[in-house]
């Protein structure tokens, strides 16, 4: 039976250290949350593709965590290459985190500049520590001259808003294919190199 | 910093870079620290445009360069073989996952004043311009005898008799064949890669491998035995980077390394500042060690900006040229390389060529005018001298681990030779490449 290769798109996750990057990719991945800061339990996981049904089309999303590179250095730029969206996480409880997105944002736009760009305020279920306001992030938004693609707020904690936020961005990929188109332009003729011989295009010769 | 760990590895470049990852890989705890805020070190590719003008003292570059974050250039030119080491080892450690790669559109060898189209099996042989009609003939019958040529099958050896690939010198094969010093040239140097006439007098198994290496690297994608990333070369040491901290690697760039310590003349550490941080190995590339490598050489390179293709390439966008050293009188090759916008090196309609080769006189720049006089009119030129550093002892004793600096060499074939016998010297073992989850990541819903 035929079948049609479904192409994913590669999203990002960026921000600062301890904003629970690392938790959402968790939660994204097996919907699971830990309170340490265990580094081990995620090593090895390097991204994760998920299928999403939207009204458009299908959508396979592939999440990227950043490594942990960022704690101490900073992410390398292939990280960002190719990318057709990135989540800008902070936590709602740490206004520093939310003041420094603007650098993540210029990181985005230097490194991938066709990603949408969607705003994550993390940490929701910390109600009483609520730091930054949804005008704040409007603000923000007006800001990057409507740059930002969607705004959520969610908590890895309770997994409140985790997998409504993922729905809606596969479902804002499936409908603009803008960025798509360039990215196919780009990689027009590029190949990733595997062990299978036969697996790229090749004019061969039958004589 | 102030914390134990197995392995520091200082310096970012590409030998650092995997050997970081494959010490992760292994299970190690690794600290890997650069001074440059930058990843990749002399293997790093320089963008904006800004910054390469910079690096050389030259004011900013005019508009005609288009967006100056379109270019990514390599200080340090080379491509892949798709069939060779580096290649292995991306698809064995998955960092090729993180990169896309294109194919070089041709590959080409000059003589006599211009180039041609290196041939590289028995088709080719009869039909290339570079060799007259009988010797087309000899050249296809030597060219038949290494591709049927198989280490352990001494029924493929047999159209030369009494040859064995351990004891038979190349030359005697060379000779066997009656080809003449032009096609020697063009199979020592533009086939197995060669940088001068060592070989010659060697066992035949080496050249004969590497004959075989380049024509079944050309099997893979087509047009030409070499691949090259998009983005630049900097993209493979950062995608190293990135495994080595997917598997627990600690990043720290922009530190000054003020000191390795040593204990009992074993390296205990590694200082920055006040802090020290404490281990059993460390690994680093020459500039961190001046007083523990040894100079040996010189390489020449040339970075050259153009907005056309190299004439007579068929207006490719990437090519790569070599110079075998006799068409020139020179002792070691000239390698000219050249690759352009489709590579997401340079700005729409620019391209970025490449010369370079071992430095033989006090003239440097002179040695590499035949390279330079196949690009046409260069927009902007700048060159490098560097020296080629080799470390002074193996390291076994200290647990110090230099690495050589890279040659001159078009390809990654030394590079990885380099890193895998870093690799057993420090750990006392090959390196098991069974030891990456094949999966990593790649597991679906
Ligand atoms: N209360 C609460 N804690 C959270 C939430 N998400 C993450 N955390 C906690 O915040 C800490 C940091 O989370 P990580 O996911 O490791 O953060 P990160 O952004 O990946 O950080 P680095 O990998 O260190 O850069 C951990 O202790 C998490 O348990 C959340 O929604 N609510
Ligand atoms: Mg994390």
């Amino acid at each position: 039976m035929a079948s049609v290769k479904i192409p994913e798109h590669k999203i990002i996750l960026c921000g600062e250290f301890g904003v629970g990057k690392s938790s959402l990719f968790r939660r994204y991945a097996a919907d699971t949350f830990i309170t340490a800061t265990d580094r081990k339990s995620t090593l090895g996981l390097d991204h994760y593709e998920k299928l999403y049904k939207t009204k458009s089309r299908d959508v396979k999303l592939q999440l990227w965590d950043t490594g942990g590179m960022e704690r101490v250095a900073s992410i390398t730029s292939s990280y960002y290459k190719f990318s057709e969206a990135a989540i800008l996480v902070f936590a709602l409880d740490n206004p520093d985190s939310f003041n420094v997105l603007s650098q993540h944002l210029l990181d985005v736009v230097t490194y991938a500049e066709n990603a949408k760009i969607f705003l994550c305020g993390n940490k929701y279920d910390l109600k009483s520590q609520i730091l930054v306001s949804d005008a704040d992030m409007e603000t923000f938004s007006e800001q990057c001259h409507n740059l930002i693609s969607g705004i959520y707020k969610t908590s890895c904690k309770t997994g409140e808003g985790v997998e409504e936020m993922f729905a809606d961005i596969a479902s804002k990929l499936g409908d603009a294919n803008r960025s798509r188109k360039e990215l196919d332009a780009l990689t027009d003729e590029s190949f990733k190199v595997t062990t299978h011989l036969d697996s790229t295009p090749q004019d061969s010769c039958l004589c | 910093m102030d914390e134990e760990y197995d392995c520091i590895v200082l310096g970012t470049g590409l030998k650092e870079c995997i050997i970081s990852g494959m010490l992760s890989v292994s299970g190690k705890k690794v600290l890997h620290m650069d001074r440059n805020k930058y990843y990749g070190g002399e293997s790093a590719s320089i963008t904006p445009l800004e910054d390469l003008f910079a690096k050389f003292e030259m004011p900013n570059p005019d508009e005609s360069y288009g967006r100056t974050r379109d270019w990514n250039v390599d200080l340090i030119p080379k491509f892949l073989m798709a069939n060779g080491q580096l290649v292995k080892l991306l698809i064995h450690t998955g960092v090729t996952r993180y990169l896309e790669f294109k194919s070089v559109e041709g590959s080409y060898v000059y003589k006599g004043n211009k180039i041609s189209k290196v041939p590289s099996d028995d088709k080719e042989a009869l039909t290339t311009d570079l060799l007259g009609m009988f010797e087309k003939r000899r050249f296809r019958n030597f060219l038949v005898f290494a591709q049927d040529f198989k280490e352990d099958d001494p029924s493929s050896w047999k159209a030369m008799p009494g040859f064995d690939p351990n004891t038979t010198p190349m030359s005697a094969v060379f000779a066997h064949f009656n080809l003449d010093r032009n096609t020697i040239d063009i199979t020592g140097h533009a086939l197995a890669l060669y940088r001068d006439d060592e070989y010659l007098a060697k066992p035949a198994l080496d050249c004969l491998k590497r004959i075989r290496l380049y024509s079944d690297s050309l099997a893979r994608y087509g047009k030409s035995p070499y691949l090259y990333p998009l983005y630049g070369l900097g993209e493979l040491p950062q995608g190293f980077a990135r495994l080595s901290a997917i598997y627990g690697g600690t990043y720290m760039l922009d530190k000054p390394i003020d000191e390795i310590v040593f204990t009992d003349g074993k390296v205990s550490g590694v200082r920055s500042g006040s802090e020290t941080a404490k281990c059993k190995q460390v690994y680093c590339d020459p500039t961190y060690v001046p007083d523990k490598v040894k100079q040996v050489g010189q390489v020449i390179r040339a970075i050259c900006l153009l907005d056309h293709p190299v004439a007579n390439t068929k207006d490719a966008l990437s090519t790569q040229i070599i110079i075998p050293q006799k068409q020139v009188n020179r002792n070691s090759d000239i390698y000219v390389s050249m690759v352009s916008y489709t590579h997401q090196v340079a700005a729409k309609g620019w391209f970025v060529a490449l010369v370079s080769t071992t430095v033989e006189t006090a003239d440097p720049e002179a040695e590499i005018k035949p390279g330079l006089d196949l690009l046409g009119p260069i927009k902007q030129k700048f060159v490098t001298v560097s020296p080629l550093f080799k470390p002074i002892d193996d390291g076994r004793e200290s647990q110090l681990f230099i690495s050589e600096s890279y040659d001159a060499t078009s390809h990654f074939e030394t590079t990885c030779l380099d890193v895998l016998s870093i690799y057993n010297r420090g750990t006392g073992e090959d390196f098991d490449f069974s030891k990456v989850k094949h999966n990593l990541g790649d597991e679906e819903a």
